[in-house]
């Protein structure tokens, strides 16, 4: 897998991994206060599951910019290594947290043979990293314990959340950088510039 | 002591009982794992009862939510036994205060070991063993410490933005459509500036003779010594010991089924 990886995409993915590490730390002290704020409700529960789709914005990002496979797993992967560099009180689990929702995010552009690159690809690679991080989330933390109603309310919550925050902020996100120009040496860059010369050739 | 294991070796002793635990429901296990834990981090490593409890105790704290929450909407498989505690109309029964109180042990075992590892293991030292015992590729490895070196830049690079920002008159901003730019404003070019970082680091590897190949030399050699063996069959054998333990006394709870 890491031959067909140029080594300026392993440093690319990792430098990704580097920065959403730091931002994934902060969203969990906000998703912290989030619950704190809803507990009083009675839906504390609901507090990280809003803004779930965070953590696998990585996955997304790095897959749309690099198109090529294992990309999406491998980024989410390094994400979670270096959150735990950074002294994560989550520790070591959290790197199989970050294997399992990353395998979720490629799982879905498996499916495409990882030709395709559209929203509703990145959109359903969101949902799927959604539903492998539930199923694992309801062994490893317990959740299966929860009411019924309770556990599809969340599930559907992280569903949603991983659509929006993963699917469409990565795709955004990924689309103004390469109109700064930084992603020419990248497939995302060399796509959006065939795009403008066939514009202006037509 | 503890900071000396092999990184690798001591991340595997960790997720071993870290995964396993998720499968008890009863207090006994985790609570007897945890105790066993708490006395392993003070009798083998230097760090200091201040700064764990520091850490440690907001996660007390956070459990205790846990809890009561889990105890509030207990699904109808652990729900049972005489009502322990009734107001308004919430009903609060033995089995949910039990299965609550379970998984916040278990999360705050979770954190022991957690801080177990994260307080006595060096991040070099740990990419080094990931890459020498685990097989991770030498390309990854390095391009993770390249990339886990310029974090100290990235703040640098927030204040010249904010104070570039500020010299050409824009504010701060205000209300959601505001909050929104100014999201923008200063994510993109921070992500601009990293990702010609991570190309200009990648030509620099590359020039200097990095090839990513495995079959390389090693500066730090990072070996796997008996003691590290040690290390590993105490944490996983004591979670098999405390799972026997409390099967032979009678608690043992798994997935919600009595084991007898």
């Amino acid at each position: 897998m890491t031959n067909q990886w140029k080594l300026k995409e392993i440093v690319l993915m990792s430098v990704l991994g580097v920065v959403f590490a730091v931002i994934y730390l902060m969203f969990f002290f906000f998703g912290q206060g989030l619950r704190n704020f809803l507990m009083p409700f009675g839906l504390g529960e609901f507090g990280y599951e809003i803004i779930f789709g965070i953590w696998f914005i990585v996955s997304i990002i790095a897959a749309y910019i690099i198109r090529k496979p294992g990309v999406a797993f491998t980024s989410e992967l390094i994400a979670g290594v270096v959150q735990v560099l950074l002294g994560s009180p989550a520790g070591p689990m959290l790197i199989l947290t970050a294997a399992i929702q990353g395998a979720g995010a490629e799982f879905a552009f498996a499916i495409t043979k990882w030709r395709d690159y559209r929203l509703r690809v990145l959109i359903a690679a969101g949902v799927f990293a959604a539903v492998f991080s539930f199923a694992w989330h309801l062994y490893s933390s317990g959740n299966i314990a929860l009411a019924t109603w309770l556990i599809i309310a969340t599930f559907a919550v992280r569903i949603v959340s991983g659509a929006l925050l993963a699917g469409v902020l990565g795709k955004w996100i990924s689309d103004q950088l390469a109109k700064t120009g930084v992603l020419r040496g990248y497939a995302l860059g060399k796509e959006q510039q065939e795009q403008r010369e066939h514009d202006q050739a037509v | 002591m503890i900071s000396s294991i092999n990184p690798s070796v001591k991340a595997g002793a960790i997720l071993i009982p870290g995964v396993l635990l998720g499968l008890m429901f009863d207090i006994f296990t985790p609570l007897i794992y945890l105790i066993f834990i708490i006395i392993v981090t003070f009798a083998f490593s230097h760090i200091s009862i201040k700064k764990w409890l520091l850490i440690f105790s907001p996660f007390v704290l956070l459990a205790l939510g846990f809890a009561w929450m889990r105890m509030l909407y207990t699904s109808e498989a652990f729900d049972s036994g005489p009502v322990l505690i009734q107001f308004w109309h919430i009903e609060i029964t033995k089995g949910a205060m039990e299965v609550a109180a379970s998984l916040a042990l278990r999360s705050l075992c979770f954190v022991a070991l957690s801080l177990l590892f994260v307080l006595t293991t060096d991040s070099t030292k740990f990419m080094l063993s990931l890459m020498q015992q685990c097989k991770l590729s030498p390309k990854l490895t390095y391009g993770v410490l390249a990339g886990y070196r310029f974090l100290p830049t990235f703040k640098h690079e927030l204040d010249v933005l904010r104070q570039a920002h500020r010299i050409r008159g824009v504010g701060r901003a205000k209300g959601i459509r505001g909050r929104i730019q100014q999201f923008r404003r200063y994510s993109i070019p921070l992500l601009a500036n990293a990702i010609r970082k991570a190309e200009r680091v990648a030509i620099a590897m590359e020039s200097k003779g990095f090839t990513g190949e495995r079959e390389r030399t090693h500066y730090h050699e990072m070996k796997v010594t008996k003691r590290d063996w040690y290390f590993f069959g105490t944490l996983v054998g004591t979670f098999f010991l405390v799972v026997f333990l409390s099967y032979s006394l009678g608690f043992l709870n798994i997935f919600g089924k009595d084991i007898n």
